[in-house]
């Protein structure tokens, strides 16, 4: 057996149920026991519920009336389960451990109450807090599972994902595009209620009333808006992805301001105008009927040279973050890769690349396409699921 | 059911907030275990009003800290109050106490302006304090506002460490625009408030739009009811719904038809496309729904509506 049950073993006979295969029905007698018990259970279904969350329960049941099966619920709810998702395992776990609700009308009561005096509970508060440390000890340290409702979502790859799951990924692409597009600037502006005391200001209004420094001058940092230029290619190689490239694209547009949106493979179209409409279908509509060659071969170099010709001059300046979300197989002229490259990392702030199959496995940026841009790269990333997105925003919030 | 939950479930409805149980024993065991209390759920479902009645609750004063991109600690905490500290310098300009000391009392106690942090623990009597919108500041914050709601303490360089006076009550709010860390859940209780049920919404129009008769109150209960199932960019709320109950009353009309809907889309949606789209697409299926439910001739509750808000649905 394992050492959890050890420790059930010695202390509390009747919360054996609470390890081995038979797991997850409250017995009769025992409330601290069973609590843990059913916190075990939660644990093992994903809950992050500790030993102190535990403790948090028993005392939370010590303060409601026991004798409501419904009150024991809601109270047991609100400690043990801290978001939707997890409410929704809590309460298929709970009817199943503490039995069905029909059973409520046992003349014993709501839970299993044991009529223990607030003492009792309070001792058994403490051991509940003993066993789960001994546990921890025995398992060496088993370490609460970190729960997370997109934790199944995350690893997987956005080469298999369903459109119900892309809300999930459309959150985070929103932080990551705030991180690119907010940033606080050292330049400040007069603002009320700004906490930076400008002297200058203050000193010279003061001169105003013979020196006498009546009012003072405020100043705050001012929020920052980059540019955001988006360069999505949807060549035939990237099909896989094209799903989440759109969604990408269509969040990062609709999160961010100041974006430009162009798509390429062997041309280059600019779609920031059919994002912009506020139906996602509408808008994936008007993208299929603009964009020509979906699908096809991809002229990296020539649609890069292309993008600076024509849009260059209106979209990029200092301040413009570029993003090129492409696997680097460029069936064109290198040279013209490596010269749009050069120039465009000389014109805007950052460029940043992210590539779908960065992570799969012996994957190195060795096609030729992706070699000679490499060079020119601020941030190279894999995107090829949402966990490497949040990296990717973490990342960014470090700078 | 505990006379405590029940005491707290009357305040609520006193104060004109219909509350189920969930939100009343949540907001209990917040105080009675003194752990903070999480809300989510959409805006516009009165995760706000919750801290306000809370506050009421234990005849407390509420204190509320309001989150915004770019909030930082400083803001939240304390500032020097510069007007006085000048004001102070001038008049002790002629005095001949050391300088040592003069600058040690401009920053002193009375010279700080406590911010919402500072304040709720330095009250003598324990506040609510109520952190709103929480997933509008930045992680920094998130960590920062943790390390204070687990040490009540602050520490001011000039002045050295403040201790809480007083243990805040503190309730914090968020719209999910950004998923919190799991330090912060777990240390705190969690509440998940959804739009209302028919019967809860029905419940709250006959109290705050008291002019609206019992048919027309029934009907907009539905309506909204049909309009949450649809895709929108901004779902209606409670706050829109009362809006609207009372953009019919000021319109005279006692019953919903084309016309009357058509002419207070404006009200229900904050969103062109929205009122664009239930206008265009949506609107003839909710009168089909409403002449259903006419038909139906049971009382309407919950059930009978999802049901046929469901028929509706299956047919689009």
């Amino acid at each position: 057996m394992e050492p959890a049950a050890r420790g059930t073993d010695r202390r509390a006979p009747a919360g054996a149920a609470v390890d081995g295969p038979g797991v997850g029905r409250a017995r009769h007698g025992d409330l601290a026991a069973n609590v843990v018990g059913f916190c075990r259970l939660l644990r093992r279904r994903g809950l992050q519920v500790g030993a102190q969350e535990a403790a948090d329960a028993l005392r939370a049941l010590r303060a409601v009336d026991l004798s409501d099966r419904r009150e024991a619920y809601l109270a047991l709810r609100a400690v043990l389960a801290s978001g939707p998702e997890a409410q929704r395992i809590f309460d298929a776990a709970f009817w199943e451990f503490w039995g069905a609700a029909d059973e409520q009308r046992r003349p014993s009561g709501g839970l299993d109450a044991t009529g223990l005096s607030p003492d009792g509970h309070q001792a058994l508060e403490r051991v509940v807090l003993e066993w789960q440390q001994e546990d921890a000890d025995a398992e060496g340290g088993e370490e609460v599972p970190a729960y997370s409702p997109v934790e199944v979502v995350t690893r997987k790859d956005f080469s298999t994902f369903s459109a119900d799951e892309l809300e999930e990924i459309t959150a985070v692409v929103c932080a990551i595009a705030r991180r690119v597009a907010t940033r606080l600037s050292r330049r400040t502006r007069t603002a009320r209620r700004g906490h930076l005391v400008d002297l200058r200001r203050t000193m010279r209004a003061s001169l105003r009333r013979g020196g006498e420094v009546m009012e003072i001058v405020r100043r705050e940092r001012r929020l920052t808006k980059t540019r955001v230029v988006l360069l999505c290619d949807v060549s035939g190689s990237m099909d896989l992805y094209s799903r989440f490239l759109i969604q990408f694209i269509y969040a990062l547009q609709h999160a961010v301001g100041r974006v430009e949106t162009f798509v390429f493979s062997t041309g280059l179209s600019r779609i920031t105008g059919s994002l912009a409409r506020d139906d996602i279908h509408a808008a994936l509509d008007d993208v299929a009927r603009h964009v020509p060659d979906w699908s096809g071969g991809t002229k990296i170099g020539r649609s890069l040279r292309r993008f600076l010709d024509e849009y260059g001059g209106k979209v990029l300046d200092g301040r413009t973050v570029v993003i090129i979300i492409s696997d680097g197989w460029d069936t064109g002229e290198i040279d013209l890769l490596e010269a749009a490259m050069a120039e465009l990392r000389r014109r805007a702030a950052r460029v940043i690349w992210l590539n779908p199959l960065l992570a799969s496995p012996g994957y190195e940026p060795i096609c030729q396409g992706m070699r000679v841009a490499l060079p020119f790269v601020d941030i190279f990333a894999p995107a090829h699921n949402l966990e490497s997105l949040r990296q990717l925003e973490r990342y960014l919030a470090r700078r | 059911m505990h006379p405590e939950i029940r005491r707290i479930q009357d305040l609520l409805a006193a104060q004109g907030y219909i509350a189920d149980r969930t939100i009343a024993t949540a907001v209990y065991l917040s105080i009675a275990l003194r752990k903070p209390l999480l809300i989510e759920g959409a805006a516009g479902v009165g995760k706000t009003e919750v801290a306000k009645v809370m506050a009421r609750a234990l005849e407390t004063d509420l204190i509320r800290l309001q989150c915004y991109e770019g909030l930082d600690a400083t803001t939240a905490l304390y500032e020097w109050n510069y007007q006085k500290q000048l004001l102070h310098i001038r008049l002790s300009e002629g005095s001949d106490r050391p300088v040592a000391e003069r600058e040690a009392e401009i920053f002193s106690e009375p010279f700080l302006l406590k911010r919402p942090l500072l304040d709720a623990i330095t009250r003598d009597r324990a506040p609510v304090l109520l952190v709103d919108e929480i997933d509008r500041a930045d992680e920094e914050f998130e960590a920062f506002l943790l390390e204070v709601l687990s040490d009540f303490q602050v520490s001011i360089p000039e002045i050295g460490t403040i201790a809480a006076t007083s243990t805040p009550y503190v309730v914090l709010t968020s719209n999910r625009t950004r998923e919190l860390g799991d330090a912060l859940r777990r240390r705190c209780l969690y509440l998940w408030i959804d739009y209302p049920s028919f019967e809860k919404e029905l419940e709250i129009v006959r109290r705050k739009v008291p002019d609206v008769n019992g048919h027309l109150a029934e009907q907009i209960g539905a309506v909204m009811q049909m309009i949450r199932r649809l895709r929108l960019e901004k779902t209606p709320g409670v706050a829109e719904t009362l809006d609207w109950s009372a953009a019919l009353i000021a319109l005279h009309r006692d019953h919903l038809d084309r016309e009357a809907v058509e002419e207070t889309l404006g009200v229900l949606f904050k969103h062109q496309d929205d009122a664009a789209a239930v206008r265009v697409k949506w609107l003839d299926q909710i009168l089909d729904g409403l002449g259903m439910l006419e038909r139906e001739g049971r009382p309407w509750s919950q059930q009978l509506v999802a049901q046929i808000a469901e028929r509706l649905q299956a047919r689009r």
